[in-house]
């Protein structure tokens, strides 16, 4: 409870402030529209359905970049993380590509895939790609020695060692990867939906930017940022179901 | 030639990691249900000769012979080394996922031994020191190894789970008739548990002791005193 208190002070600060501001008139409501008129189209949007059909069409283009993403990351990084050969062959094309921002291969991108969803799914998987391959193969890399030579104790073959102890033992940092990856999924989101998108939040809010309405624009912004929040505690949430270990590590440390 | 009384002979064992030669030519046999502690100071080969016959080290040179109808060798680490994403009981049958010969009809009866039957659902970050160790011998003895080897098991919990972990162990011992092999640094440890005490220095055997005393032994038996002297000067 005490935590939720500290968290909220600050966002009730801001909020407070923003209204002082808006009711000061110090900015002409164009620049920064009140609090109250947010409220208002924010009630609109949700009333004719509007926010949630852009909600929906990004939510969709995030869940499929992702698990594209997802697909290709995690056994990558798993065999680069086992396999000094594979490694060798993959590292130096994958650490070139990895300093690219997503952004700056939108023209390619475009001239090979065209202006429908497979544009914005190619952005949003560069984007969550590398956090999680990345987190894949230091989890696999840098498994403990010492569990490593229990199963060598045990004349576990490499396989084994590999089923029984890498993975497992990377489980968690997978994890982080796949945290980490969903927010970068969620925050190219923009980017892919800047590509003569027709329905998402990220063309709710560059559709409302040629409309001069910054309020419908932070409607936009609060409902991907709301959205993300819960996105994370729920991933979160599941991944304490599926890490029973890793649920009962939190519980302890929050004794 | 092999020797028909060894379950284990060791023969012109050597091993160095650059220049620093770690195991100097080593002998020694093993016999069947035997129990012998190895104590030598920090750095004088013991973990590294352990890991040898563990097939954990490759050697330089030298011969490490096991009796044909007694080829499984488990160690317990120094650490407890347990898999954090498996309880109690899938830790101790670990053993198990590569080798289906492993009947796990044997946990109820090794959680008892060990006094573990009420943790068996717990995670080992749950576990205390001396509960994680007896896990961990709970795993090799699953494991139904001809040796046990042991590197400093004890070393890193207090006095009182020391005593109780040596008990067990002992217990453990009079009951599987195991071959075990106990590194310690700890003089009194040795002699209370081994039927012979090797003392190694700088890679090699200085000398063997035999303990010819009854067990439970007591650190203050002014035999065990006695031979507590003769490492202690050899050392």
């Amino acid at each position: 409870m005490q935590k939720l208190k500290n968290g909220l002070l600050f966002p009730l600060l801001i909020l407070l402030s923003w209204y002082l501001i808006s009711q000061a008139g110090i900015f002409s409501p164009y620049l920064l529209p009140s609090p109250s008129i947010v409220w208002s189209s924010f009630q609109e949007l949700l009333a004719d359905g509007v926010l949630m059909t852009h909600l929906l069409v990004s939510l969709k283009r995030v869940f499929f970049g992702f698990a594209i993403s997802m697909l290709c990351a995690i056994p990558l990084g798993i065999l680069c993380g086992q396999s000094k050969i594979f490694h060798s062959y993959c590292w130096p094309t994958l650490e070139f590509i990895r300093h690219i921002p997503p952004l700056a291969a939108i023209p390619l991108i475009i001239l090979w895939t065209g202006i429908g969803e497979a544009s914005k799914l190619t952005i949003i998987f560069l984007a969550s790609f590398f956090p999680l391959f990345l987190n894949t193969y230091s989890g696999i890399k840098n498994c403990d020695p010492k569990l490593l030579e229990v199963g060598k104790n045990f004349n576990f073959t490499q396989s084994e060692l590999n089923k029984y102890i890498r993975i497992p033992a990377a489980i968690e940092q997978i994890a982080v990867g796949l945290q980490l990856s969903l927010g970068f999924s969620w925050r190219a989101l923009i980017g892919a939906e800047l590509i003569a998108a027709s329905a998402g939040i990220g063309y709710l809010i560059l559709d409302a930017q040629e409309l001069s309405r910054p309020d419908i624009v932070i409607v936009g912004m609060i409902s991907i940022g709301i959205v993300g929040s819960i996105i994370d505690y729920l991933f979160l949430h599941v991944l304490n179901l599926a890490l029973p270990w890793r649920r009962k590590a939190v519980i302890s440390d929050g004794k | 030639m092999e020797n028909k009384n060894c379950l284990l002979e060791i023969r012109d064992l050597n091993k160095s990691f650059g220049d620093k030669q770690v195991v100097h030519n080593m002998s020694m046999c093993f016999s069947p249900a035997s129990f012998t502690c190895i104590v030598g100071k920090s750095g004088c080969g013991k973990t590294t000769f352990l890991k040898m016959l563990a097939g954990l080290e490759l050697m330089d040179s030298g011969t490490i012979n096991l009796n044909a109808n007694h080829h499984k060798i488990g160690m317990v680490f120094q650490e407890p080394r347990l898999m954090p994403w498996l309880t109690v009981s899938e830790n101790i049958t670990f053993a198990s996922k590569n080798d289906t010969t492993l009947s796990k009809d044997k946990l109820p009866e090794i959680l008892e031994a060990l006094e573990l039957t009420d943790a068996a659902n717990l995670y080992p970050h749950q576990l205390s020191g001396g509960m994680a160790q007896r896990v961990s011998l709970g795993r090799t003895l699953f494991f139904n190894p001809d040796i046990i080897l042991m590197d400093e098991p004890f070393s890193a919990v207090d006095y009182f789970t020391r005593q109780s972990l040596q008990r067990t162990l002992l217990k453990l011992f009079s009951q599987e008739q195991k071959t075990i092999i106990f590194v310690t640094h700890d003089v009194e440890e040795a002699l209370v548990l081994g039927d012979e005490v090797l003392v190694m220095d700088k890679g090699t055997i200085k000398s063997a002791i035999k303990v010819d005393l009854p067990r439970p032994r007591e650190a203050s038996n002014s035999e065990l005193q006695l031979l507590r002297q003769q490492i202690l000067h050899a050392l």
